[in-house]
């Protein structure tokens, strides 16, 4: 019974398994691991109305280009969103896991489930998942990102693949493309012409184009804007009225003015 | 004793009347559909009576609180783990009744060396238009039936068959406003309740047959006693109010209204009762 609201405890007495690709698994070797679908760029990062988070859109397999209009950016309430980076068939799962058991503690226990709870839960399914993270199956390195109603605040959270948690008081980068922007992210941070949790919101979008568009000419895992098929990184802002999608024509326009044309 | 037939038919019977008794004092639920959404509408003392299920499923109950929390959690595990292994769209408020509540309550209510559920069960299912709202309701002894429209629990058939007359005679067609739809379901409440009340009286006058009940001979309705009813109510009783809205953000449509909106959206003869 749910009595706890836990679904997770639920899933298990109904057999589920999240280790759905076993560590022990035959057939896993180097050769087929290139072939698993990874690589990526997200970030998120506080701003002057609460936070901003970003993911490009392209899903690899080696130096296959699997998708190019992947949504990394996940919803996972009215409140947070989890931005993924790595094996996206684990990552979608732990997603739709999050989602349902958030929506199963409120429906149970007649109110929200904290955000600490929140981050326990998603620390809990990287704890189970770390066989799969070991053996490179199903390695998953989220930014989970939200607004707690409580304190009134944005927060951003970001993990390793064993699932340890830890908190970016200003922003945090996840994926092969991150390590290009995070030293940009800490540059304007520090010495450009205002801290970034004083932006508004339409400089946080144009930096935020500028950085995906900065990882994706290093990284050839991570999608750039794509002009001709009106292809638009997902970004998504939170704050006290929670999770809203920014609109591609907002995108086109910024990206047009300020990111390709900009002297 | 009870392995000779008309024995298990007599215990039975017996339940029935130890259930119509129990309920007797139970709380009636109105659920309507709305041009926005559906609402779901009854007074409590104390303990809630109306629930959140599903993205698009509300629940409302009638009877013992811990029965109601029993059967909530069946239907939350249910809906849930479908959800989630197939897809939110794959829950409807129609396979968790006929599949996970109606045999759960059938069984209880047949098996006589144990007890059974004193509850009385209605489902909203929010559609994509008001047309394909659906509202099923759950009887003790398992027995449901699916509506388009509303739908209502009272303490006895008769009763509910009364409320259905009013709801029939008032609702507007196309589907009325929030406001609208919330005095027709407290007037339909009141009707319900005064009813149950009546039949409290005088319990053991049989009140089964007769002809079909339509608004014009009904002796509940009067506009005055339902507003003297629903006045006095309001000051003892916590009026809940819940919907399902079509148009609100994300998947989970079901938002339960605070004391100050329930309270706008009464008739303004009924907003300054405290």
């Amino acid at each position: 019974m749910g009595a706890q609201g836990d679904f997770l405890q639920l899933l298990h007495e109904h057999g589920y398994k999240l280790d759905f690709f076993p560590s022990h698994a035959s057939g896993v070797t180097d050769a087929n691991l290139s072939l698993i679908t990874r690589g990526t760029t997200v970030l998120a990062m506080k701003y002057g109305d609460g936070v901003l988070v970003a993911g490009d859109r392209r899903a690899t397999a080696g130096n296959i280009v699997m998708y190019d209009r992947t949504d990394k950016v996940l919803e996972l309430d009215r409140y947070c969103v989890m931005a993924i980076a790595g094996v996206p068939a684990t990552a979608f799962e732990m997603a739709r896991i999050l989602e349902h058991s958030f929506k199963y503690f409120r429906r149970s226990q007649l109110q929200d489930l904290s955000f600490e709870g929140k981050l326990r839960a998603l620390s809990n399914l990287l704890k189970e998942n770390v066989p799969a993270a070991l053996a490179g199956t199903g390695a998953v390195v989220p930014v989970f990102a939200g607004f707690d109603p409580q304190q009134g605040c944005g927060k951003i959270y970001f993990y390793d693949i064993l699932g340890a948690e830890f908190e970016g008081v200003e922003h945090a980068v996840s994926g092969s493309g991150s390590p290009t922007i995070r030293g940009i992210l800490h540059y304007l941070n520090r010495w450009g012409d205002r801290p970034l949790a004083t932006l508004d919101e339409e400089q946080a979008i144009i930096i935020v184009l500028r950085l995906l568009t900065s990882a994706a000419e290093f990284d050839s895992a991570t999608g750039g804007v794509n002009y001709e098929a009106n292809l638009y990184p997902i970004v998504k802002r939170i704050t006290d009225k929670g999770v809203q999608n920014i609109s591609s024509e907002q995108l086109k326009d910024l990206f047009a003015t300020q990111v390709a044309h900009y002297v | 004793m009870y392995e000779e037939p008309y024995r298990w038919v007599e215990a039975v019977g017996n339940r029935r009347q130890y259930l119509d008794d129990q309920l007797r004092q139970g709380s009636p639920v109105v659920a309507l559909s709305y041009a926005e959404g559906t609402v779901l509408l009854t007074f409590s003392k104390g303990t809630p009576k109306l629930y959140e299920i599903y993205d698009r499923i509300g629940l409302a109950g009638m009877g013992h609180p811990a029965d109601l929390e029993k059967l909530r959690f069946t239907l939350l595990d249910m809906a849930h783990m479908e959800g989630f292994q197939r897809s939110p769209g794959d829950v409807t408020g129609s396979r968790l009744v006929k599949y996970g509540l109606a045999p759960v309550i059938k069984q209880a209510f047949e098996e006589i060396f144990r007890a059974p559920f004193i509850i009385k069960i209605l489902l909203a299912e929010l559609g994509a238009k008001p047309e394909q709202d659906h509202f099923l309701t759950v009887d003790y002894d398992g027995a449901f039936e699916e509506t388009p429209g509303w739908a209502v629990l009272g303490a006895t058939p008769e009763i509910q068959r009364h409320m259905m007359a009013y709801v029939k005679s008032q609702i507007p067609q196309p589907p009325p406003t929030l406001q609208v739809s919330v005095e027709t379901a407290l007037q339909t409440w009141a009707i319900g309740s005064l009813h149950q009340t009546q039949e409290e009286l005088k319990p053991d006058e049989p009140n089964k047959s007769g002809p079909a009940t339509t608004v014009q001979n009904d002796p509940a309705f009067d506009e005055t006693k339902i507003l003297d009813h629903l006045r006095d109510t309001l000051s003892e009783k916590t009026l809940e109010c819940a919907v399902l809205e079509r148009d609100a953000p994300g998947r989970s449509k079901y938002r339960s209204l605070s004391p100050e909106e329930t309270r706008s959206l009464l008739p303004t003869v009924l907003q300054e009762v405290r």
